[in-house]
């Protein structure tokens, strides 16, 4: 112990070399999602979860003394109300497209429709390392798995990166380690879209591919995580990149203070990509 | 002097930092680097003030909950948090950790030679690394840790100081 105290540059040296190992040992194999790794979720779950109802009650005891309570009300049912017709019009504005292309065609579309599970945000990353991660208060016990996207009603949020017995970890979508197979709504494009830490791009657009700032980008469902035509974000700036096209992509919802989300209830399947 | 009580005074408040560290101080709701990190604030003093077998398991515990909650590579923060905790342990015998410009001066320090690890670690052993973490957010985070964390530093500095007899 006294040798520690005397050599703590030599100590310091040591714990660097173990720090490039271990680093070297999960870039091949990151979070296996280990029982100590679930045991801190677990432990960690009831005080993020007593905080959240206790800033949830606060809020709402605020909201409702010092807000027009009827006024507040009205207000959030018609939002609701003007989100749901958006999404709806989206769906069939996506239905319409995909039915003239479907005329052409005499092979038959499986479409899919999958459960979905909502979830209350009870906290976020404690480290700036990896910012953008969200923990939700749903976890092994509600029938959620390690990969299964998330979403709100605006778009897709990200996926499910480590499950708990009663949380999960979500690694949102703006993460540089997160990537989505997606394409522009408006022309078809296809292109990856990765988290930047602070926002999104879609790369490896084709460099003949029409894409302009305004156009809806939507998952492809290609990649195997995500299910296909969920809103991902709106492009925002255009540039060329190595002979491809490359979209600044603004994700539609505000990542950062997210209260509820979705968890589709879909297993990440072994696809590949490109299988058309 | 008692000896279980500082152990489990710690322990409690690793895991409440831990928890209030990812709810109301989680960088996704201040911003990059405008949050104050209360574990650090945590390790500097037990850098400082506790004893080093304590104070080492308590860190790498600390550290092992921040890599399971911040979702990345495994090891990371344990043995930077660790490496910040055996520095300071050394350093702590040449100086008085009771000033408060020292307790300062470590607090900052504290914070540039953890990112300074992880930076250094990540760059040895990744090709195509995209440290998203600029010197400028260090040198903000290691002022917000200096001004928000130093109350916060006397406080366990008291309570401590009360457990322990």
């Amino acid at each position: 112990m006294n040798f520690i105290k005397r050599h703590p540059v030599l100590m310091s040296l040591v714990l660097f070399f173990f720090a490039t190992q271990v680093i070297s040992l999960n870039l091949e194999e990151k979070h296996a999602g280990d029982p100590f790794s679930r045991f801190v979720l677990l432990l960690t779950y009831y005080p993020q979860k007593s905080i959240f109802a206790l800033t949830g009650t606060v809020v709402s005891i605020w909201q409702n003394y010092v807000d027009l309570v009827g006024v507040r009300e009205e207000n959030e049912r018609l939002r609701l109300e003007v989100r749901k017709l958006r999404e709806e019009r989206f769906r069939l504005w996506e239905e319409e497209l995909q039915n003239k292309r479907l005329k052409n065609l005499l092979g038959l579309k499986k479409v899919y429709s999958y459960k979905t599970l909502s979830a209350n945000v009870i906290g976020g990353s404690p480290s700036m390392l990896r910012s953008q991660v969200i923990i939700i208060d749903r976890g092994k016990e509600d029938g959620v798995s390690e990969g299964m996207p998330v979403a709100t009603h605006e778009g897709i949020v990200g996926r499910i990166f480590l499950v708990g017995a009663k949380s999960s970890e979500v690694i949102l979508i703006t993460d540089e380690i997160s990537a989505v197979d997606a394409y522009i709504h408006r022309t078809r494009a296809r292109g990856i879209v990765k988290g930047t830490g602070n926002g999104c791009v879609m790369e490896y657009i084709e460099k003949k591919a029409d894409v302009s700032v305004g156009d809806k980008v939507v998952s492809s469902g290609k990649d195997g995580f995500f299910p296909s035509g969920v809103v991902i974000g709106t492009v925002i700036g255009v540039e060329s990149s190595a002979g491809f096209i490359r979209a600044r992509v603004s994700p539609d919802m505000d990542l950062d203070s997210l209260e509820e989300v979705l968890v589709i209830l879909k297993a990440p399947e072994n696809r590949v990509a490109n299988d058309e | 002097m008692n000896r279980v009580l500082p152990v489990i005074f710690l322990i409690l408040l690793s895991l409440l930092f831990i928890v209030l560290q990812s709810t109301f101080f989680s960088p996704i709701h201040f911003g990059h680097a405008f949050y104050p990190d209360l574990n650090l604030v945590l390790i500097v003093f037990l850098g400082l003030f506790s004893d080093l077998r304590r104070g080492a398991i308590i860190a790498i515990g600390n550290g092992y909950m921040m890599d399971v909650l911040s979702g990345y590579v495994i090891g990371i923060h344990s043995l930077s948090r660790l490496s910040v905790f055996v520095i300071l342990k050394g350093i702590s015998q040449h100086i008085y950790s009771q000033s408060r410009i020292t307790q300062a001066m470590a607090v900052l320090f504290a914070t540039l030679f953890l990112w300074g690890f992880i930076w250094v670690s990540l760059r040895l052993k990744t090709d195509d690394l995209e440290f998203g973490i600029s010197l400028g957010d260090v040198m903000t985070q290691g002022v917000v840790n200096t001004v928000v964390g130093l109350p916060v530093f006397w406080i366990i500095n008291g309570l401590y100081a009360k457990v322990q007899w």
